[in-house]
């Protein structure tokens, strides 16, 4: 009898525990459901704020449509009709057949006086711009601003850079150059030289594991972005002794705080400009369904996307993007032939005035 | 007028052989400086940045070594003169034109010795350095602008050097009205800057000035 009250008080002492576990599930389900039903009506609330904040801003506008643009402006002297029948082409070419989409998106612009402090009510749709603009800086406007059709947050935060058709693509790919040229990094280095898979890990789009060992090659560019980077961040607390270290020539030290860093915060050697430039190198290959093909599956690796954008393989669009950059060398550091007469000119000129000096004739 | 041209090339030679000398051994040294630590067969891909930087710090030098020649130089040549109070060039059996003429080419002939400083000094630390992959280096570009912004400096100052005290007060005088106005427009709150147009003028496209401003770097990318 004694044993059998045993039991029963053992295995009620035993459950206690699992009945309390239950109640804390059970409560925390409940919070988190609040949590989701609360984010859920400040959602709502947040599309009717925006709905009557576009009406607000949108009162007593026009809406100009050229092509897939739709431009939705107050009356001003800007020249936006003309501006978009340039910008058209480039946002068409650029986005091919899903430019189409893009009266989904329409700009909205408030034409302001830019020499008068008088007070205008704040709008938080759209965007204002000084009513002198010319031509060429309006159609800019309109180039620098479209909003990119179906982006994913994959390709997003990969690009970390909007997705736009470029005013100076020459430009962009000099910058590249320079970056590839000067960046700290031996990967970046290799893939100037040539190096494909390292251009592939430099730009992130082949096999993303152990990224510090494929960005940062040797111990001395640890320390670099170690002691350059986050000094601030692993000086205190538990990390300052393997700062120390790591100043001390660790390179244990170094690698063991990098890869402490949440995922995602390692810098990459190469400047964001060189994926935007891969990107528009796989868009310019792969014809007017490149976009559309780049945005189609969103859950695909970049490496993936970016091949089938292109409609080649992953290796030879980076071949393509690398010989492109190559041949964008910035201008030699050379005067212009104009700088050379004008100096030989003004030379002339001065001995001449030297020349007529009136000394003599005292 | 060889004979001559000699003469006064002797001339200047003697007054100004310091400025001369210690002019080209500075045009000769600065980019052997600039391009310190390229010679290293180790230097890694950190380095490059601290390279660029290096040679960018030293290449203001080269304006300023330009400028401070045209200068000297321009002084040099007409200061005996100025102290002679010009009665030994009044003596010459030649035309005032001439005789400024010998004096501008043979300040032009003492100033090729520091131009060619910086071609040899540019191509041997070039030769000497391991430039990594990617930069290029620009010796002659950098000789020919070196050489264009002395020969401006050397006209602008032998000018104003040729001129009289009268015109000198003339130069100083605008450039003083001009801060005047500018100051007095300031105050009335106008929008006048006329600094800035000076600075355009002077400066930018074909200015006088243009040949010394944009970046002086025998390695670039």
């Amino acid at each position: 009898m004694s044993r059998l009250l045993g039991l029963v008080v053992a295995a009620s002492l035993l459950a206690s525990p699992l009945r309390s576990q239950d109640s804390l599930m059970v409560r925390l389900r409940r919070q988190a459901d609040s949590l989701l039903g609360s984010w859920r009506e400040a959602q709502k609330l947040a599309d009717v704020a925006d709905s009557l904040e576009q009406v607000r801003a949108t009162a007593g506008s026009d809406t100009i449509a050229v092509g897939g643009l739709r431009i939705v402006v107050n009356p001003s002297p800007l020249p936006w009709r003309q501006a978009a029948e340039l910008a058209w082409p480039v946002i068409d070419s650029f986005y091919g057949i899903a430019a189409e989409d893009l009266p989904q998106h329409p700009y909205i612009f408030r034409a302001v006086d830019p020499d008068t402090g008088e007070h205008r009510t704040v709008l938080h749709v759209g965007v204002e711009v000084p009513w002198d603009l010319d031509l060429r800086a309006t159609t800019t406007v309109l180039l620098t601003t479209v909003t990119a059709p179906h982006v994913d947050p994959a390709l997003a935060d990969w690009l970390g850079a909007a997705l736009r058709p470029t005013v100076r693509p020459q430009d962009e790919r000099a910058v590249v150059f320079v970056l590839l040229v000067t960046a700290p990094s031996a990967a970046v280095r290799a893939c100037f030289l040539g190096d494909i898979a390292r251009c592939k890990d430099v730009l992130q789009v082949g096999d993303s594991t152990g990224l510090l060992a494929r960005w940062y090659v040797t111990p001395a560019e640890r320390e670099a972005l170690v002691t350059e980077a986050f000094t601030d961040y692993f000086a205190r607390g538990a990390t300052a002794p393997s700062l120390q270290r790591c100043r001390q020539h660790h390179d244990d030290a170094c690698t063991a705080l990098l890869e402490s860093l949440p995922p995602g915060t390692l810098p990459p050697p190469l400047g964001r400009s060189a994926r935007i430039l891969l990107v528009r190198e796989a868009l310019s290959a792969g014809g007017r369904d490149a976009y559309r093909r780049l945005v189609a599956r969103p859950s695909a690796p970049i490496g993936e996307r970016l091949a089938s954008a292109a409609g080649m393989d992953l290796d030879s669009l980076v071949v393509r993007w690398r010989n492109d950059v190559r041949a964008a060398r910035p201008k030699p550091l050379a005067l212009p032939w104009w700088a050379s007469f004008a100096a030989i000119g003004w030379t002339a000129f001065f001995g001449l005035c030297a020349l007529r000096s009136s000394r003599w004739r005292l | 007028m060889i004979a001559m041209f000699r003469a006064v090339l002797y001339s200047q030679w003697k007054w100004s052989r310091l400025i001369v000398v210690l002019g080209t051994v500075a045009a000769f040294a600065i980019p052997l400086v600039s391009l310190q630590g390229a010679a290293r067969a180790d230097r890694g891909a950190l380095q490059t940045q601290d390279l660029l930087r290096a040679v960018r710090s030293w290449g203001t030098l080269y304006p300023l070594l330009a400028t401070a020649l045209g200068l000297l130089m321009a002084m040099a040549a007409w200061a005996a003169d100025h102290r002679g109070r010009h009665i030994h060039a009044l003596t010459l059996p030649l035309a005032r034109w001439r005789y400024v003429l010998l004096r501008f080419g043979a300040g032009f002939v003492l100033l090729a010795a520091p131009i060619a400083a910086v071609l040899i000094g540019s191509s041997l630390a070039v030769l000497t350095a391991t430039l990594p992959p990617g930069l290029q280096a620009y010796p002659i570009a950098l000789a020919v602008r070196f050489a264009f912004a002395v020969f401006v400096a050397y006209a602008v100052f032998f000018a104003v050097s040729a001129g009289t005290a009268r015109t000198a007060g003339i130069i100083l005088g605008v450039i003083a009205a001009a801060a005047l106005v500018q100051v007095v427009a300031s105050i009335a709150n106008i929008d006048v800057n006329l600094f800035a147009a000076a600075q355009t003028v002077l400066l930018l496209g074909p200015g006088p000035l243009a040949v010394f401003t944009g970046r002086w770097m025998l390695v670039d990318v």
